[in-house]
């Protein structure tokens, strides 16, 4: 079934003028460098849950793990799990309030800024910062690369002026209208995402004939699971696969902890709490942003795993198969052959505002980490707007090359990468930084580093996914990786952020009571 | 077998998804006035 192009068009330059549009009603609310960094700290909870969740779920979670949902089938529902009580109740509830009033109190404006404040420590912010501008670029190239692929064969326009031009358009708004920009535009994108994945849902549950025909008709296919993941422990679509098997290191330390656990912790989510006026608006985003996480990947792994049902009803394949083996496929696929073709274009709309949702909110924490904390500490320019601009340009041109030159290979593992990075070099700093009466620089630091050199080890060293495209052991040991299975499957943040936490607090225990409590600013 | 699924896991994953999205929903309503005080603690 082929959306009309024309048509198709028409609604992805409408969606971008709206965006630009709504940018701009950011960029005349935007007064003073507050307002650009922290969005003049008042922003409506609607607002905070939309922004925060449509950040956190970009193109890859609906498309790259609703393909593996596909592939490795409904176990998938765990990340959900984790989405919703870590990345929304335990984010929100636990640390949100907790890095507002904190936030407030210390007058700070982004996330390496907060971890100074907390600890008195420019060392801490200068890694934060370091980590976040290595790192950040490597994930928001991948957004980029998954963009312009929508872009290419809807716009009829070549991968390197969609590319050039999806990175222009979201910075436009982000450069002018800085952190208000962003999250107004967020809302509405985060808003198109509900309904996308609404109607996605209804159709797929019309079509198997409901979620207990559908889910019965797969568990029937058990039988028919590849040779290949059968015998590395996967039972079938509606069933865990083998405890300890390789598939279910996969899913359980890769998939659900490395990404639910990884989201904490994020730079980028972290500084939406600093938005909020008071713990009320926190209060009530959460009410929006556990439906709409549950409306996000909850939907998006549910369809991906009965998505074979309807492959094998229509085609005789598995989803995987009848997508040429490319998990990433499946879901376009699926949306092609079975859905009305009006509903093809919102669905790659909601494809579209995930991507910008999250390239955006990448833009303005590289660009502000990069002026603020790094070229501009401790001096009068680190608050200035115009240098944030410049900031957030130079990043967006070094995404983009990126975006052009790293392999493909790596691009690919560069979600997954950046995610546990984050948790493990900040999440045990910044949760003692944020509850404890007399945080220990010295403890934070170790966590930090220990936390972000173990992960790097293990991922350079030992995690098969990453370990082959990087190449590193492959060139001073002569092997791909230093350890056999299962160790190979098992994520790095399973390794390194239980090392970070051991550091943390055993240095906290030592050093803490040490060291004067944090007053206000 | 619970709603075609058989294996117990999955229907947990499943209870506890939409549980938690109820949770926050609950937490939400519960706590809609709570902490209005403006700015800092």
């Amino acid at each position: 079934m082929a959306v009309d192009p024309a048509t198709m068009t028409v609604l992805v330059l409408v969606y971008l003028a709206a965006t630009l549009i709504i940018g701009y009603i950011g960029y005349k609310q935007t007064k003073n460098h507050e307002d650009y960094l922290v969005a003049g700290r008042d922003s409506h909870p609607f607002i905070i849950a939309l922004s925060y969740g449509a950040t956190f779920i970009s193109t890859s979670a609906i498309i790259g793990f609703g393909g593996q949902a596909a592939n490795l089938g409904m176990g998938l529902i765990w990340l959900t799990v984790l989405n919703i009580g870590v990345g929304i109740l335990l984010a929100f509830v636990l640390f949100g309030k907790k890095t507002r009033e904190i936030g407030h109190r210390l007058s700070a404006v982004t996330f390496p800024d907060l971890m100074c404040k907390l600890y008195k420590s420019p060392m801490l912010q200068y890694i934060s910062c370091f980590i976040i501008v290595i790192s950040m670029p490597l994930y928001t190239a991948a957004i980029l690369i998954g963009g312009a692929r929508f872009i290419e064969p809807t716009l009829g326009i070549s991968y390197n002026w969609a590319l050039i031009i999806f990175a222009l358009i979201t910075a436009v708004y982000v450069v002018f209208g800085g952190l208000i920009a962003v999250m107004y535009t967020d809302a509405f994108q985060g808003t198109i995402m509900l309904i996308g994945m609404t109607v996605l849902l209804a159709f797929t549950l019309m079509i198997v004939g409901g979620f207990e025909a559908g889910t019965t008709a797969l568990t029937n296919m058990a039988g028919m699971v590849p040779k290949a993941l059968a015998d590395q422990g996967m039972t079938g679509w509606t069933a865990m696969p083998a405890l300890g098997s390789p598939i279910w290191f996969t899913l359980v330390t890769t998939i659900v902890l490395g990404v639910g656990i990884g989201v904490l912790a994020q730079p980028q989510l972290v500084v939406r709490f600093m938005t909020a006026k008071d713990d009320k608006a926190l209060n009530r985003a959460v009410l929006v942003g556990g439906p709409f996480i549950l409306m996000m990947t909850g939907v998006a792994f549910t369809v991906g795993a009965l998505s074979n049902v309807y492959f094998y009803n229509t085609t005789g394949k598995m989803a995987v198969e009848a997508a040429g083996g490319n998990v990433d496929s499946v879901i376009p696929l699926f949306i092609n052959a079975c859905m009305p073709d009006i509903f093809v274009v919102i669905f790659m709309l909601t494809l579209l505002a995930a991507a910008m949702s999250t390239l955006s909110a990448l833009y303005h924490a590289m660009g502000t980490a990069l002026v603020c904390d790094l070229w501009g500490r401790g001096r009068e320019c680190a608050l200035s707007m115009r240098a944030h601009q410049y900031g957030i340009v130079i990043m967006m041109v070094v995404s983009t090359i990126l975006a052009f030159l790293m392999p493909i290979s790596i691009i690919a593992r560069a979600t997954a990468m950046f995610m546990g990075l984050c948790a493990c070099a900040f999440l045990p700093a910044f949760a003692v930084g944020v509850y404890a009466k007399n945080p220990s620089t010295k403890a934070a630091l170790y966590s930090m580093v220990s936390g972000a050199v173990v992960w790097f080890l293990w991922t350079a060293f030992i995690h098969a996914a990453e370990a082959k495209p990087l190449g590193l052991c492959q060139a001073i040991f002569g092997k791909v990786t230093l350890l056999g299975a299962p160790w190979t499957a098992v994520d790095p943040l399973v390794i390194a952020l239980p090392v970070s936490m051991i550091v943390m607090i055993i240095l906290q225990l030592q050093y803490g009571k040490d060291q004067p409590a944090v007053t206000p600013a | 077998m619970i709603l075609g699924i058989p294996d117990p896991q999955i229907v947990l994953g499943y209870v506890l998804a939409v549980g938690f999205a109820l949770a926050c929903v609950v937490y939400g309503l519960l706590n809609w006035n709570k902490g209005g005080n403006g700015n800092g603690s």
